[in-house]
């Protein structure tokens, strides 16, 4: 189901039909000024909204931090893996402190960095207050952050949708009322989202590891080079999967922001010109010199180079903060090696812990390189069927990398699913959503369930958790594979509305 | 110039092969009661009582070689079925739950004592009937029953004597099974028993000498037989007096014996001995208390460095093993064949390795890499907001 566009030369219309979204369409004809203010002040009550449901959902999170003990949500094994754990990092610093390595005894498995910021935290205690307080603090602030960041991507996205729309002549006016705010949108389900919830007050480093992809995106979306570079190898840095990231950030910095495909907004043009004067040979060359967007080989290359200095940077502080303990030697082989190469299996809400604990040592390698390459074999024919729509070609990577990724856990869901609402305006015929959001609801809750009958009864048994894993994959790959044909639907779509349009015209 | 030491110490370690370059590691105690019958309950009474003071104290049953005849606490004139007492007042049944006999009844044979001491068992035998004890055991021995002028009477039928026991305390001294070995003997002319041992490292403690007898402590009334010997009764009272953590000397144990209360002279032979009983403590042979040595290097990851620096502080103190010192001589060979390598090579190597030790001696890492953190964030902020 697309969308009918019902071109109204007087008054603008855009009737979205659906199941999500309906608007009332203004017959009458109002005075543009009265219609302004009523803009802002629709603006002005949107934006409070908002900040109400922003602030109140960090009132929420610091209730739930006061509690003691937070409420047991850091050993929860979906909230807490053995990269994101801060009772692990706690043991790392204490390590440091005792002049040992920090990666020694296999426990912590973070970057060093991480552990000099957050180190000196899991140990200062205030007296009467929960343990781990400023921890939990410095999480909620990067929730914030990241939530704020996202409403800045989502404006951008919003307008740059806005402005195809009305390239494609399918937006007559400069109103975007139709259009609705995916930045807000995306913010708050980023802050309400119960799985970011739970890693916030579960104490794990997820928040920190999200904030630092969506620094990567907003600076690529805003075009601030230096600050996507930054975000990026941070975010590599902390965990080695956001580096298929850099895929469509190049893009993004290369060719611009989302937009429907080339060939419509050379149609329209083809159309524009005809209707204009008559068609002449010599316009058709023109036509074939611009078949291609400029790709903007200056601002990738400062993006590079920017890349390699922030690499530098850290690369030259780890090595420095490890100088003692074996260097960037070690430090790579217990972060990324440890990521690679699956050395802890215990459960967690992917599928690799149980397929390793019976795989034969023989075929361990094997097996490793089949399932990382599970996820580079994808990144290229994304990219070339998605290379119009670098944000949503960014959105489809963090999804696969948090299914497919060594450890995953519910942090990784929540940063996904936040990107997946920045897409509201296209993806709003998407297929088996409620299917979807009862399954995600089902498997958060059977999941628990299904741990404790295992571990602490002894009523169930290891395939009980990992059926429940399974079905936790399953259900983020039917979302994934959803999203992608919803995205490529509503470019038939706009294809069609966009014949259909300089159809009717013709005739 | 370390591998020198090392080597020099090497070469002492082989050269002293009488245990002086061993370190204490593990407690052992052979208790051996050497009569049956029931009139001979306060013989298996001593040795239950010991058995419980020695578990008390610290040392566990693996380590514990218990030879009894067994047959007071089931037998048919015991008013108190399952149950051993050392006084009348019943206070302490010394046949509670956790009582492993190794050697029972009619096991509890010279042979078989022989066999424990020196070691030298039938395949058969099971592990928890060995002494398994090495060069760094300390072990207790402790006898009691019906002994003579230089014997000591088995179960009735045969006995051991002073040059066996002496004979075989020579065999374990060959075999290195022990560093250090306390004979206590609770019997009639007690002393005698160890008149021909010239093993060194061996301390023994008689009830009584040459001529004496040794007498019970108290008769039992409603068991009807004796329940006590006097040397043990005031051996155990000793050691009640103490808990795992006491470190009351032997000396203070021997010298608690009083002649006029044994009604004999409990009498010690230190001249095979060389350490001064005022500073042995008796944990060392009757509890099992550990000496533990706190080492740094906690963990395996990239510990060879901080083992090489300790090898020159520790040498003076610890004196390790041959396996120790093969395994520091290795350390110490990997890093120096390293940096011989590393200096044949460029001058840019050479700074590096300047460069390298300057920064190990810096000692705050972590605000220096706090700060660099923060100047990074700073560097983003304004280079983001300068260039679009």
């Amino acid at each position: 189901m697309g969308f009918v566009i019902k071109p109204n030369i007087n008054s603008s219309s855009f009737h979205l039909s659906g199941r999500s979204f309906f608007i009332r369409r203004r017959q009458k004809k109002k005075k543009k000024k009265t219609r302004r203010g009523e803009m802002a002040e629709d603006q002005k009550k949107k934006s409070c909204r908002f900040w109400i449901w922003a602030l109140s959902s960090v009132v929420f999170r610091l209730i739930l931090i006061s509690f003691p003990g937070n409420l047991n949500l850091s050993s929860r094994p979906e909230v807490s893996t053995p990269l994101t754990s801060i009772r692990r990092l706690a043991e790392g610093y204490w390590l440091k402190q005792a002049s040992m390595s920090p990666y020694a005894g296999s426990m912590y498995h973070g970057s060093p960095l991480l552990l000099s910021v957050l180190g000196p935290l899991t140990v200062q205690r205030i007296k009467g207050q929960p343990s781990h307080l400023l921890c939990s603090l410095v999480f909620v602030i990067a929730d914030i952050l990241s939530a704020m960041l996202l409403r800045g991507i989502g404006k951008k996205l919003q307008m740059a949708y806005g402005l195809n729309a009305r390239l494609l002549g399918l937006l007559k006016s400069s109103r975007d009322k139709g259009i609705l705010p995916c930045g807000d949108i995306a913010a708050l389900v980023y802050l309400w989202n119960p799985f970011t919830i739970v890693s916030c007050v579960g104490l794990s480093t997820s928040p920190i590891e999200n904030l630092a992809v969506i620094l990567a995106l907003f600076g690529a979306v805003t075009r601030r080079v230096p600050l996507a570079a930054f975000g990026l190898v941070i975010a590599t840095h902390l965990s080695l999967y956001p580096a298929t990231l850099t895929i469509p950030i190049v893009i993004i910095l290369g060719y611009g922001l989302d937009a429907p495909p080339i060939k419509l907004f050379l149609q329209t043009r083809s159309v524009e010109n005809e209707e204009s004067s008559t068609p002449t040979v010599s316009k058709q060359p023109k036509l074939k010199q611009t078949t291609r967007l400029p790709f903007l080989w200056k601002t990738v290359a400062h993006f590079l180079f920017w890349v390699l200095l922030w690499s530098l940077c850290v690369l030259v502080l780890c090595a420095f903060s490890l100088n003692k303990y074996g260097g960037l030697d070690e430090m790579f082989k217990r972060t990324y090696g440890f990521i690679l190469s699956i050395e802890d299996l215990s459960p967690n809400i992917g599928v690799f812990w149980y397929f390793f604990a019976e795989v034969f040592d023989f075929f361990r390698n094997f097996f490793l390189i089949v399932f990382h390459v599970n996820i580079l074999f994808m990144l290229l024919p994304l990219a070339i069927r998605l290379k119009h729509r670098p944000c949503f070609l960014a959105f489809i990577y963090l999804a696969i990398s948090s299914i497919l990724k060594s450890y995953p856990s519910v942090g990784d869901s929540s940063l996904y699913l936040s990107l997946w609402a920045l897409f509201v305006n296209e993806l709003v015929d998407m297929k088996f959503s409620f299917f979807l959001f009862c399954g995600y609801l089902g498997i958060s809750l059977l999941s628990p369930v299904m741990h404790n009958l295992w571990i602490w009864r002894g009523t169930g048994n290891a395939n009980f958790y990992f059926g429940n894993a399974i079905g936790y994959a399953c259900f983020q790959i039917v979302f994934v594979v959803e999203s992608v044909s919803a995205m490529l639907n509503h470019d038939r779509a706009l294809k069609r509305c966009i014949n259909t349009n300089h159809g009717e015209v013709k005739n | 110039m370390k591998i020198l030491i090392l080597v020099m110490l090497l070469c002492s370690s082989f050269a002293f092969s009488s245990g002086d370059t061993t370190i204490h590691t593990n407690n052992w105690a052979v208790l051996v009661c050497t009569s049956r019958f029931w009139f001979n309950y306060r013989h298996m009474a001593n040795t239950l009582s010991l058995y419980r003071t020695v578990k008390r104290l610290g040392i566990p049953d693996e380590r514990i070689i218990l030879m009894l005849a067994d047959d007071m606490a089931c037998n048919a004139r015991n008013e108190y079925p399952a149950q051993v007492f050392n006084n009348e007042n019943h206070k302490l049944n010394l046949y509670g739950d956790n009582v492993e006999v190794d050697y029972r009844g009619y096991e509890v044979t010279v042979e078989n004592f022989l066999r424990v001491l020196t070691g030298r068992h039938e395949n058969a035998v099971p592990r928890s009937k060995r002494l398994l004890s090495d060069e760094g055991s300390h072990i207790l021995l402790y006898m009691t029953g019906h002994g003579g002028d230089e014997f000591l009477k088995f179960q009735d039928a045969e006995e051991l004597q002073s040059h066996d026991l002496a004979d075989a305390v020579k065999q374990m001294k060959e075999k290195r099974r022990f560093k250090e070995l306390m004979i206590m003997v609770d019997t009639c002319q007690a002393a005698t028993l160890f008149n021909q041992l010239q093993s060194p490292g061996v301390l023994a403690i008689g009830s009584s000498l040459k001529g004496e007898n040794s007498y019970s402590h108290h008769l039992d009334s409603d068991i009807g037989v004796s329940v006590v010997d006097r040397f043990t009764y005031y051996t155990l009272a000793f050691f009640e007096r103490l808990n795992i953590y006491d470190n009351a000397s032997l000396n203070s144990l021997f010298r608690s014996y009083d002649p006029r209360q044994l009604m004999s002279t409990a009498y010690y032979r230190t001249d095979l001995y060389q350490r001064h009983l005022v500073e042995v403590p008796v944990t060392n042979f009757f509890g099992s208390v550990m000496e533990t040595i706190h080492t740094d290097s906690a963990y395996e990851a990239f510990s060879s460095r901080i083992s090489d620096s300790k090898i020159n502080s520790d040498m003076p103190f610890n004196q390790p093993s041959e396996q120790d010192l093969k395994e520091e001589l290795q350390n110490a060979n990997i890093p120096s064949d390293k940096l011989k390598t590393e200096k044949e090579k460029c001058p840019y190597t050479q700074m590096r390795t300047d460069f390298n030790e300057k920064l190990e001696k810096f000692e705050n890492v972590d605000t220096v890499v706090n700060l660099s953190i923060a100047v990074m964030v700073v560097v983003v902020i304004v280079s983001s907001s300068l260039l679009r």
